[in-house]
């Protein structure tokens, strides 16, 4: 009889006429039945090994802390009201806030709609003062350019009608100021 | 591999006997008195769990888990439990898929993480244990470190062959060898069919049978080998 066939035997649990006659396949059964007892055994070791009698008892201790933790209702930490009225979904002050801004963005796209925002525009462009071009730039460095001057002896520059100030104001300052015209008139 | 022992039917009677005053003690709201009558159940089934936990999962530290994890969950749902099937029977099932489950998320975690060198931490821990558990014998006087050794190395091959094989032969294979139940029982418990079980159970045999046979020859090979060179 073949392995294959005591497997089958052994899994069933029938028995077979063959083995009753013949001695040597009777031994190499029970040769088989006390490997597979014997890898029972083997494995049934190792995991006790893994096991010893003091991590069992720890782990019944375990299991009897598990099991009161979970008839204790769990604690709630209560939040902070402000924080909570910000993060919560349901909120009067965000709802409100957002019905505004709904409101606003409406009561903007009416109003664009009833004053003719272009006419205004454009009227307030004719009031604005010109803008720096190019050519008005030219015309105003023209302007800058010192006009051409003739020429005038030491004396015109010393004259009175030369020195003397053009703005009223400063005419009594003038006064009190010595000027090169005095020393002159002193030197003739 | 069929037929139920009379300590076997005994020791099911007292299991729904505290299964159902549990249950009448949680629906009274007496909880310390259901957790009482519960800690005698643990006690009870306690190392079947380690031991199927332990073989399904191989890392005791997770085995460990798995077994806790089963007897709280299985005291949660007790009222859902149903006096004419056998507590042992309901609560291994739970413990197996918890088992599987575990698996299933290792497997998928382990496909994401890079390989470590060697064997797993836990396995390695493991590892250590057993070095440690073979000092102790050894230095007890229970055993001869020849005998010692001789001994671990066939438990290695045996676990080694064990992993080799898939996975519903390898439970059917350790719920019938290792915990001696019947392929009705296993049936039960993994709900399979009986046939189905049977089936099972015969490949398993078969192929455990061939991969020890190669392991043995392998070994007395390396072990002449060995004898060589020493010589």
């Amino acid at each position: 009889m073949s392995d294959r066939e005591f497997a089958r035997l052994w899994t069933t649990g029938e028995g077979h006429p063959h083995l009753d006659a013949c001695a040597a396949c009777r031994a190499r059964y029970a040769a088989f039945q006390n490997w597979l007892v014997g890898i029972g055994e083997t494995l049934r070791d190792e995991a006790d090994e893994a096991f010893p009698a003091d991590r069992l008892a720890l782990q019944q201790a375990q299991i009897a802390r598990r099991l009161e933790t979970l008839e204790r209702p769990a604690r709630v930490i209560a939040f902070p009201k402000a924080a909570r009225a910000v993060i919560s979904g349901n909120s009067h002050v965000r709802r409100w806030v957002t019905v505004a801004a709904a409101a606003s963005l409406i009561a903007g796209f009416g109003l664009g709609q009833v004053v003719p925002l272009r006419t205004v525009i454009r009227q307030q462009n004719a009031l604005a003062p010109e803008p720096f071009t190019a050519p008005a730039a030219a015309i105003r460095a023209e302007g800058l350019t010192p006009a051409p001057t003739s020429p005038r002896s030491d004396e015109d520059l010393l004259s009175d009608d030369f020195a003397s100030p053009r703005v009223r104001n400063l005419s009594a300052l003038d006064d009190m100021t010595p000027h090169a015209r005095d020393y002159n008139v002193r030197a003739k | 591999m069929s037929g139920t022992s009379p300590a076997l039917v005994a020791a099911r009677e007292a299991d729904a006997a505290a299964a159902s005053a549990v249950k009448g003690s949680q629906a009274a709201g007496e909880l310390a008195q259901a957790r009482e009558r519960y800690a005698e159940l643990v006690a009870r089934h306690q190392r079947r769990a380690a031991r199927i936990a332990y073989h399904y999962l191989r890392d005791s530290a997770e085995a460990d888990e798995a077994a806790q994890d089963a007897f709280v969950k299985a005291y949660q749902h007790l009222a859902s439990f149903r006096e004419e099937l056998p507590f042992d029977v309901w609560f291994t099932r739970i413990l197996i898929n918890g088992c599987l489950d575990r698996i299933k998320s290792r497997t998928r975690r382990e496909r994401w993480l890079l390989p470590m060198s060697g064997a797993r931490t836990g396995g390695a821990a493991d590892g250590a244990a057993d070095e440690r558990a073979m000092t102790d014998r050894v230095a007890s006087g229970g055993l001869s470190p020849e005998q010692a050794l001789l001994g671990r190395e066939r438990r290695r091959q045996i676990a080694t062959a064990l992993a080799k094989l898939p996975e519903r032969q390898r439970s059917v294979f350790v719920l019938s060898h290792v915990e001696g139940r019947t392929s009705r029982e296993v049936s039960a418990l993994t709900g399979l069919n009986e046939s189905t079980v049977r089936v099972h159970l015969f490949r398993a045999i078969r192929k455990l049978r061939g991969l020890l046979a190669s392991d043995s020859v392998a070994a007395a090979g390396e072990l002449k080998g060995k004898r060589r060179v020493t010589s």
